[in-house]
């Protein structure tokens, strides 16, 4: 996950592993993926309890409020650590990195970073892109699934307690008491940490297969459901490799065709 | 033109501009900031062959577009997408004004977009009258991202909107372009948001809504609004420039975008000069849906789609016979050059 080109600077005695365990929480809510993982994070100093990070975006143009988002995610994952007492956050070369730093930094809200802009709270931004994330990791799951040749109406029969996760693979028990491998360990993994974030059921009889509701799926509904989603998938990862390739020139890294995310794809 | 196993295949580039974003240009920070992310793009999905020095990135003048275009890069026809940044650009980016040196030099290998600010409101729409009369505008590029005045933009569906929507047709106007990828603002809400395009194309059914950037990174929104509005189409600059370097997910994305809207609504276009038609047009020729791909979304990338995506489906909208435009083309200066 770390890249070699990325600065870290810890004191002695200090758990670095932990602090970057951390930062590799704080996501992208558009992409719905790690900032650590996009390459987003140039460089993290700890001094005396002071964490400097630089974040660096694909462009000076990228959306400022997703640039807060991300911001303040990262001075509060950060601020759960026990050896740092103050986060400062650098954006760099960006059109609205004074405000946004200033604010951030502060610890003050995003409507007050732009006064005058008619700035409302990103809650519901940041809600509608972890849904996003949901229908995304879902069709992943659906996609292998699929896959293993179970029927629409099997599918939408598993639970929650009949998925278990075996090294780097994911099984499944059918209704007639079978093992199989539904795929990877770490997509269905994905899918059901964001299930629990948004607070949806996830104990071991509640079904596998969930809209945003939290309804189940009968068989006959899933294709169309399934179509959906995998557009959300596709747009999101999409996106997420051309901010990738946008960065890889900022940054200076040369690209190869077959980037991870393609690999993984 | 392209030739494909001795058919020829019609190409109308959507998506191309012949901007000044040269430094005497930068009206600010931002004049500068803007065609560096452009050359970004430029740089980050563009094989290594293909990337110019930035000097030539920020004005690259007429010969220079009509040689990538025309002579080297299989175009027939383009469309010159007008956009205008007059608070990044102290005599605007590419305005239809600046455009229209191309379209008085070459008339019938573009087709020239104009385009109109609702916030300029009753005076605009005198105005909009006036650009109609003077310049043969056969379509709009609306760029609803455009600073003005401390506003940050505005929406398709914005009552203003609607009047000068009502003019287009009057006018006979029917083609709106509508930049609807990245954008900035508003800030507190999803600024990459299509909804706007769904309420304009249900109210206007006689306009055609070509979704430049196909809503990108927004492709579920504007495949779900295009499949409920038979006047919404694809316009494919930028996911085209993905097909060399991400090429799993042009697959992806082509796939679903064929499969919820067709062949017959998608748009080639190359965002000329961030990407050039040249390398694109090979590349998308030589490309094949993967298997999986194919048989995940049933669908498939015929020649016969190809040369639709390439051409006709453009044809259609700004309704070109292509026949008789060949012929037509055969006569002109660059025609004559290329024979």
């Amino acid at each position: 996950m770390l890249r070699n080109d990325v600065l870290y600077e810890f004191p002695p005695g200090c758990d670095g592993a932990l602090i970057l365990e951390r930062l590799a929480q704080v996501l992208d809510p558009e992409l719905d993926e790690s900032i650590l993982q996009l390459g987003f994070i140039r460089s993290l100093h700890l001094h005396d309890g002071h964490a400097t990070v630089a974040l660096q975006l694909p462009t000076s143009w990228c959306a400022a409020n997703f640039a807060y988002l991300m911001a303040e995610e990262i001075r509060r994952a950060l601020l759960t650590v026990e050896q740092i007492q103050q986060v400062t956050v650098r954006l760099g070369d960006h059109f609205a990195a004074e405000a946004i730093e200033t604010a951030v930094n502060a610890g003050r809200p995003f409507d007050e970073a732009f006064p005058g802009e008619g700035c409302e709270s990103l809650d519901a931004l940041r809600a509608t892109f972890l849904r996003k994330g949901f229908t995304s990791r879902q069709a992943r799951v659906l996609q292998e699934l699929r896959t293993t040749g179970l029927s629409p109406g099997e599918i939408c029969g598993l639970r929650v307690g009949d998925v278990s996760m075996h090294g780097a693979t994911c099984l499944a028990r059918t209704a007639v008491g079978e093992m199989v491998t539904v795929g990877s360990a770490t997509t269905m993994e994905r899918y059901l940490e964001r299930r629990r974030e948004l607070g949806l059921d996830c104990t071991p009889t509640a079904p596998l297969v969930i809209d945003l509701r939290g309804q189940p799926l009968s068989g006959d509904r899933l294709e169309a459901y399934y179509r959906a989603a995998r557009t959300v998938r596709v747009s999101l990862e999409a996106n997420g490799s051309f901010c990738r390739a946008v960065l890889a020139v900022r940054q200076d890294v040369p690209q190869d065709v077959h980037t991870v995310d393609e690999r993984r794809a | 033109m392209y030739s494909h196993n001795g058919q020829d295949l019609f190409v109308i580039d959507g998506h191309t501009h012949l901007w000044d974003a040269s430094p005497a240009n930068w009206r600010n920070s931002y004049g500068e900031a803007w065609i560096k992310c452009f050359y970004s793009f430029h740089q980050g999905l563009s094989p290594a062959e293909a990337v110019w020095p930035f000097e030539k990135f920020c004005r690259y003048g007429m010969e220079t577009l009509v040689q990538d275009l025309f002579v080297t890069g299989y175009v027939d026809m383009g469309i010159l997408n007008s956009t205008y940044l007059y608070e990044f650009y102290h005599q605007g980016f590419n305005t239809h004004v600046q455009n229209h040196a191309l379209k008085t030099a070459y008339p019938d290998r573009f087709i020239l977009c104009g385009s109109f600010d609702p916030r300029a409101e009753e005076a605009g729409l005198e105005a909009f009258r006036k650009m109609a009369e003077v310049y043969p505008i056969q379509g709009l590029k609306l760029y609803t991202a455009e600073w003005r005045n401390g506003s940050r933009g505005w929406r398709l569906n914005d009552p203003w909107a609607y009047k000068y929507f009502e003019l287009c047709q009057e006018l006979g106007i029917k083609n709106m372009h509508v930049h609807k990828g990245p954008t900035v603002y508003p800030l507190s809400r999803d600024a990459f948001d299509v909804h706007d395009v769904d309420d304009a194309a249900t109210d206007f059914p006689g306009l055609n809504f070509i979704v430049e950037h196909i809503g990108l990174p927004r492709l579920e929104d504007f495949c779900w609004i295009a499949t409920q509005e038979s006047n919404v189409y694809a316009g494919l600059s930028v996911a085209m420039a993905f097909v060399q370097r991400r090429p799993r997910y042009f697959a992806e994305i082509l796939a679903n975008l064929l499969f919820w809207l067709g062949p017959e609504k998608l748009c080639f276009g190359s965002d000329y000069a961030i990407w050039s038609p040249r390398w694109l047009i090979e590349q998308f020729m030589a490309f094949e849906l993967p298997d999986d791909v194919k048989q995940e979304y049933g669908v498939d990338l015929t020649l016969e789609t190809k040369r639709k995506i390439l051409g006709e489906n453009a044809a259609r909208l700004y309704g070109i016979d292509i026949e008789a435009q060949r012929a037509k083309l055969r006569q002109d200066p660059i025609g004559v050059q290329l024979a």
